[in-house]
């Protein structure tokens, strides 16, 4: 979720509440306010009847215009009475409208001046609470709605323009690709937050950049302080077994030191390029016909591994290009043709295919593999002479090019896939 | 013939001193980049093995220096950093060849062969041995004047041994030698067995003076046929 999404909904759920609470004080408010005043003219007009009724005057005929009415009835002396006014809502049916309306209506109780009581009944039309309600409903829907699409506008320009720092130092830091150096990185900001932000940000960076750095020579390092030595120690080797009158058994023993030193040779070699490939140092892109790799990398296969007689079966179009560097391409192409010759069990079929962007690699097999591990480096599957590199190496060139890289295993068949293209 | 080796680890400048002497050449040694200007200003050699890191200074430079001096030096580039980067600098400063590192003995001797064959001229692309001749242009192979037919990869192989005579080859070197990074992993090399039988066929058939011998079962040897 959007940080602007977040704060948008959080603000319409707050907002929404408050403007209940808001409707409901106002509308008991303005209810209150209404009655006062039409109590008022209640009151008024109730005077104005007991003091005609007192002075023995003409009474107001019903219908005069104000909508009023009264009835005054003579209370017997037994009948119990208070002495007080009461006010209350009520329906009441106005016989020259001939329907019933809501109305305010004042009881009190006077005497005249010979003592007798009278009850007097005033009561005024006043107005209909469910249209008020009604009416303040959708009053407040549409304030609601204003409300709320205004404070999102200023909510997002003030946003847009306020987090801009933030925005610009996250796309930075999205684009950002260890070793990348810290070309481009957003400026400081005046305001203190961002510019905390920014310096965090940045010293992080370095000081990944210079862990690399110091790894990315340690590596290197390591391996060409590697090379000296082996030279020395593969010619010496080399030279008894040369120049020296050995006997059979020293021979042997020389031969298979020569045979680790070889493979130590080509581990080192292995490594350096991992490195290489790792920290990016293969920037070429050139056009890659993968078809002529794969036809090339499978002849030198198919002789080497002759004597396995396994069936290849291509199905590749004319040619497939993709933009990388060519020693890379084939380095990965190769590594998967020939994992997929050194697993395979005598006589078993291999499958190399190119559609819609994928190249699938497929041997024959017994068991799946552990796909967590698979393409980890020195991860082997047991088989001698491997150095658990060659699938590390081509998925390290698949995730430099972002390509995607799958393993699968159906119908007995190792399979392995790289999505070409990296859109 | 007169070389000198510029490099700073003891061991392997011994081995290489003693290799080479061995073939006959005369060797002259310098351990540090200071030794080495010395001996670069002082004497003519015919081909210089140079390492690129050294303690105190950049072999790139001296190969400079050699240059700048206009003597007509072979220069072959040692270097621990196999670097696209580092060959490139060094060729294009007028290197003759560039060997990274781990190498074998025999693997410098035929490069300098091959240096030194390129410095007396165009005309000499031929390698012979016996009766045995290599054009390496044409690829072609002729044995007592008669051409024989070899496959690719013969041909490779046949090259290897005679750049190498009387060395034992490991036949996982050999391999790896002609068919590159691919035999990694390979623990069966029927493969180059089948590919050196029927090599010694037909050196065997066309009647060849040298020949692919097997050494007790851990690799071969190019030596004269009994």
């Amino acid at each position: 979720m959007k940080l602007i999404h977040r704060v948008t909904l959080r603000l319409a759920l707050v907002i929404m509440p408050v403007l209940l609470l808001w409707a409901t004080l106002f509308y008991f408010t303005m209810v209150f306010q209404v009655n006062d005043e039409t109590d008022d003219s209640l009151d008024d007009y109730a005077e104005m009847i007991v003091c005609r009724v007192v002075d023995g005057e003409e009474l107001p005929t019903p219908g005069d215009g104000s909508n009023n009415t009264y009835s005054i009835e003579q209370l017997q002396p037994t009948e119990h009475h208070y002495d007080w006014e009461t006010y209350e809502d009520r329906e009441v049916y106005l016989h020259w409208k001939k329907e019933s309306e809501p109305a305010r209506v004042l009881t009190k109780v006077f005497h005249d001046s010979d003592g007798v009581a009278y009850r007097l009944i005033v009561s005024t039309p006043t107005f209909e609470r469910d249209d008020i309600i009604r009416a303040l409903l959708i009053h407040i829907a549409i304030i609601y709605a204003v409300l709320l699409c205004t404070i999102l506008a200023v909510t997002v320009a003030v946003f847009k323009i306020s987090m801009k720092p933030f925005y610009s130092l996250l796309k930075w830091l999205d684009g950002y690709r260890p070793g990348g150096g810290l070309a481009g990185f957003p400026n400081e900001e005046t305001v203190v937050e961002f510019r905390k932000l920014t310096q965090t940000a940045r010293e992080t960076i370095e000081r990944a950049e210079n862990h690399l750095e110091r790894q990315k020579q340690f590596i290197g390092n390591a391996s060409h302080e590697l090379q000296t030595p082996l030279a020395v120690l593969g010619n010496r080797i080399e030279w008894m077994m040369d120049s020296t009158t050995l006997t059979e058994e020293q021979f042997a023993e020389l031969s298979k030191m020569r045979q680790s030193i070889h493979r130590l040779v080509r581990l080192n070699r292995t490594l350096l390029l991992l490195s290489k490939i790792d920290n990016g140092h293969f920037l070429d892109r050139v056009d890659v016909d993968i078809v002529s790799i794969i036809n090339s990398e499978l002849e030198v296969y198919k002789e080497i591994f002759a004597e396995k007689e396994l069936r290849c079966n291509v199905a590749v179009p004319q040619g497939y290009v993709v933009q990388m560097d060519e020693m890379l391409a084939t380095t990965m192409v190769g590594n998967l043709i020939k994992n997929a010759f050194v697993h395979s069990p005598s006589k078993g079929v291999i499958e190399i295919k190119i559609s819609q962007d994928e190249l699938m690699v497929s041997n024959s097999g017994d068991e799946a593999l552990d796909k967590a591990r698979l393409f980890d480096r020195f991860y082997t599957s047991g088989k001698t002479g491997s150095t658990g590199l060659g699938l590390a190496l081509v998925k390290s060139v698949a995730e430099y090019y972002k390509f995607g890289i799958d393993y699968r295993f159906n119908n007995s068949r190792h399979c392995f896939v790289i999505r070409l293209k990296n859109r | 013939m007169k070389l000198l080796i510029i490099e700073d680890d003891s061991s392997l400048r011994e081995i290489m001193h003693r290799a080479l002497t061995n073939e006959g050449y005369v060797v002259e040694l310098a351990p540090t980049y200071f030794d080495a200007c010395d001996k670069i200003a002082g004497y003519s050699y015919d081909c210089i093995l140079l390492d690129i890191m050294l303690p105190d200074g950049n072999g790139l430079k001296l190969l400079e220096q050699i240059k700048a001096l206009d003597k007509d030096e072979r220069v072959i580039i040692i270097s621990a950093r196999d670097s696209l980067d580092d060959k490139i600098a060094g060729l294009d400063l007028g290197a003759d060849d560039y060997l990274p590192k781990p190498f074998y003995m025999a693997e410098l001797s035929a490069r300098i062969k091959s240096v030194m064959r390129r410095g007396t001229g165009a005309v000499n692309k031929t390698m012979t041995a016996g009766n045995i001749t290599l054009d390496l242009q044409s690829r072609q192979v002729t044995v007592g004047g008669n051409a024989v037919p070899l496959l690719k990869k013969e041909f490779d192989i046949l090259l290897y041994f005679m750049q190498r005579p009387n060395h034992i080859i490991d036949k996982a070197v050999l391999a790896e030698s002609v068919w590159g990074d691919h035999i990694d992993m390979v623990d069966n090399f029927q493969f180059v067995y089948a590919q050196i039988k029927n090599l010694r066929k037909k050196l065997i058939d066309a009647g060849a003076s040298q020949n692919i011998k097997a050494v007790y079962g851990f690799g071969y040897k190019f030596t004269e046929t009994d």
